[in-house]
């Protein structure tokens, strides 16, 4: 508890928070009785510009999705409910600016996550001092959750468990020797350590564990150095850029792997279109899909036809996790019965919600066991293969050689 | 002429002809001379910097023997085959990035810090000409070539123009914020989904163990092709001397009768029209969405600097050098990968200590 900030940290905060806040630690008010129209504010920043403002984008939907939702049943407590949403332009320094002006400005009455796992980490320093819990959304790094920090709660599956289910086909195909590549930043990091575990525990030798520059787009020596080592499958901790490089690469070098996995890339919902067969018989990692026939949680189907409603398309999971984050806060609000932040937190902290998203239901860190999927791409389409409770097809492994496609 | 103009350049310290002019070229013109090596700075940097590449390229080798990632048999050196043929393509997609830049900073002293989103550009209008309308992307280039020309002479006649002969931040500060104007143009049009282009997946095979992807070859001859052609008309073609003269001095290639303001604006046209030429080769080899330009701007910048700032041919030969020497690096050292931009940027200061004008470059007054 004592060490929730490191000393780089609080300097960053001091610096940063010294000129803006003039009551620190003031408890807040127990409700929303400093706001007229009997309104309470929810409000956070989001990636809607800059390198996080695709997966963010679909976040962004998902809440205005929920507060409209809930403003027609009538609000939250029986005040109706205004969002107020400010742009972080995915810069950590701007994030903490505007939850520093949220919380002591316009003193939201609840607060929303911000997107990606950096702008999180940095966002949580800044409502732990304010005391006011939040259910992140958008990020995966474990690391987050192990410092002690007492008001940030976690719905998604963590970083390491990104690769799981592929490493479990790679064992149950008879790999031996894979190996563990990765953009060198961060969540990649962990997910490729979490690889690396799980793979220890099946018996799979990595052969090699290589990282590589955010900007890298030649990936052909690597891929020559995996094949020299003896590597039979590859789990790829990449994005969209990186993740179609490395295939494109390996399709044209004629490397065959009986196994390719990658945590961000296949997920995106034009990878299967944009790189055409290239993409098939990959596996991804999604922390849930819109399959409510398969998923089976409460609510799925309506929330699924509603947004696909309002946004012509289906909900991925980054929409999926902050509509599930948001149906455990309503669930917490109405538990406690007021906006009391010490007892959100408390709320929070214990309670039990199966949202469309999943089960929630934390741990002492804060963390949520949410079982994410991995999927195959079959025909361009994003096939479960994995839990088997949850599979619709057969994986398809090893993966054809290149030159049979 | 040319070896008057070329002399006095380097007096100035303005932009010789070498934008133009080709390796080695500017020590060799002047023959052995009397001087000897005092009066020779400039040779005895080249046999420095030739003592230093072979060190450099021969060090990842000595790693890699050393990590017992080198075997001399048949299939290890298929692979360094590949490896280094990789990297001459990846070279070949860095020029065409490179050139531009450095044609506009040869010709203005203008940063074009819009460069990379130039080259975004480039990988939209193609990929929309594919998705959209089933342009194949080679065939497209005939027609966004020519709209990038007018882009460029637009963005010459509306923003940089007021820049030219300016302080260099000046001109650092327009392009950046029509940088910005551009990216978050991309956004409201196209989202930040990442694209790319399914062209010519296939791979061409040379030899045994020896394989190169189809589209990389098509983007390498393009990228050859391209930066050849435009090489071409900048030497020998009038309209090229009338560049490269104001390159060296616009006030005198003014009282020659060159209608100065009319080399700006073919100039950003022809980089304009280069830069999405580039991004056409993004947009069939790598993902790309509307925030990739900066990185292409970064590598650009690095490049024309290792080259010699607004020396054409330095830029390619840099490009290249850089392309291989990340091949290398990426394939012998253990986790090499992590180390590209590290030996990348180690070797861009290297050579810039052996000699500050870059590969190619001139000392700078």
């Amino acid at each position: 508890m004592m060490t929730r900030v490191g000393p780089a940290a609080r300097i960053l905060l001091l610096t940063v928070a010294g000129a803006v806040l003039p009551a620190a630690a003031s408890v807040r008010p127990a409700a929303a009785a400093h706001r007229p129209g009997n309104e309470v504010l929810i409000g956070g920043a989001i990636s809607m510009t800059g390198r996080y403002a695709e997966p963010a984008g679909r976040q962004v939907n998902a809440i205005k999705l929920w507060v409209d939702e809930l403003n027609g049943r009538g609000g939250l407590l029986g005040h109706r409910i205004v969002l107020r949403l400010l742009d972080d332009k995915s810069d950590t320094q701007t994030s903490i600016k505007l939850y520093e002006k949220l919380i002591t400005e316009d003193r939201v009455d609840l607060l929303l996550a911000p997107y990606s796992s950096g702008i999180t980490e940095a966002v949580a320093n800044v409502n732990e001092r304010h005391r006011m819990p939040f259910v992140a959304y958008g990020a995966a790094s474990s690391p987050i959750w192990e410092k002690g920090r007492r008001y940030i709660f976690n719905i998604v599956a963590v970083a390491e468990d990104y690769q799981k289910g592929a490493v479990h086909l790679a064992h149950r195909i008879g790999v031996r020797k894979a190996a563990i590549i990765g953009e060198d930043s961060l969540f990649p990091r962990q997910a490729g350590k979490g690889a690396r575990e799980w793979a220890r525990k099946l018996g799979i030798e990595i052969v090699v564990e290589e990282h590589y520059p955010t900007k890298q787009t030649d990936f052909s020596a690597l891929l020559r150095k995996l094949t020299s080592a003896g590597a039979e499958a590859v789990f790829s901790n990449s994005y969209f850029a990186d993740a179609a490089a490395q295939l494109r690469q390996m399709r044209e070098l004629n490397i065959n792997f009986k196994l390719y996995s990658s945590t961000i890339g296949p997920s995106l919902p034009n990878f299967p279109e944009q790189l055409g067969s290239t993409a098939e018989y990959v596996l991804g990692f999604s922390q849930w899909e819109p399959l409510p026939h398969i998923l089976k949680h409460p609510g799925m189907k309506a929330f699924i036809e509603a947004y696909e409603r309002r946004y012509g398309e289906k909900p991925n999971y980054h929409a999926g996790g902050a509509y599930g984050a948001l149906q455990v806060t309503e669930a917490a609000v109405r538990r406690v019965g007021s906006f009391d932040q010490e007892k959100l937190r408390d709320a929070l902290a214990t309670i039990e919600v199966h949202t469309v998203f999943g089960r929630y239901r934390v741990d002492a860190r804060g963390m949520n066991a949410h079982e994410g999927l991995t999927f195959q791409i079959l025909q361009g389409q994003r096939r479960v293969v994995w839990p088997d409770k949850w599979a619709e097809v057969k994986p398809e492994l090893p993966m054809p050689e290149w030159s049979r496609r | 002429m040319r070896e008057e103009a070329g002399a006095r350049g380097r007096e100035a310290g303005e932009l010789p002809d070498a934008l133009v002019a080709a390796p080695g070229a500017p020590a060799a013109r002047r023959g052995p001379g009397p001087g000897g090596w005092r009066e020779r700075p400039d040779v005895r940097s080249l046999y420095r910097l030739a003592a230093f590449l072979a060190a450099a390229y021969a060090l990842p080798f000595a790693v890699g023997a050393w990590a017992g990632t080198v075997r001399l048999d048949a299939a290890w050196l298929a692979g360094l085959a590949t490896v280094v043929l990789g990297g001459v393509m990846q070279g070949g997609v860095y020029a065409m990035f490179a050139v531009g830049l450095t044609l506009i900073f040869g010709v203005m002293r203008i940063i074009n810090a819009a460069h990379g989103e130039m080259v975004m550009m480039g990988a939209y209008l193609t990929w929309v000409a594919f998705f959209a309308f089933g342009v194949d992307p080679l065939l497209s280039l005939a027609l966004t070539l020519p709209l990038a020309f007018l882009f460029g002479m637009a963005v010459q006649r509306l923003l940089l123009d007021a820049a030219v002969g300016a302080p260099e931040l000046t001109g650092l500060l327009i392009t950046f914020g029509l940088g910005l104007v551009m990216i978050y143009t991309a956004e409201l049009l196209f989202t930040t989904d990442f694209r790319t282009i399914p062209y010519a997946p296939g791979t061409v095979v040379l030899a045994p163990g020896v394989a190169v992807g189809q589209n990389r070859v098509i983007s390498f001859l393009m990228a050859v092709g391209i930066s050849t052609a435009v090489y071409l008309v900048l030497r020998f073609s009038r309209l090229g001397k009338a560049v490269r003269a104001t390159a060296l001095n616009a006030e005198v290639a003014l009282v020659c009768g060159i209608d100065v303001r009319r080399i700006y604006l073919l100039t950003t046209g022809l980089a304009a029209a280069l830069a999405v030429a580039g991004g056409a080769l993004v947009s069939i080899q790598f993902g790309f969405n509307p925030e990739t330009g900066v990185v292409y701007t970064l590598q650009a910048f690095a490049i024309i600097v290792l080259g010699g700032r607004g020396h054409y041919v330095g830029a390619l030969i840099g490009a290249v050098m850089l392309g291989v020497l990340e091949a290398l690096v990426s394939l012998l050292v253990p986790n090499g990968t992590a180390m590209v931009e590290l030996a990348a940027y180690a070797l861009l200061i290297a050579v810039l200590l052996i000699r500050p004008g870059g590969l190619m470059g001139v000392r700078e007054g």
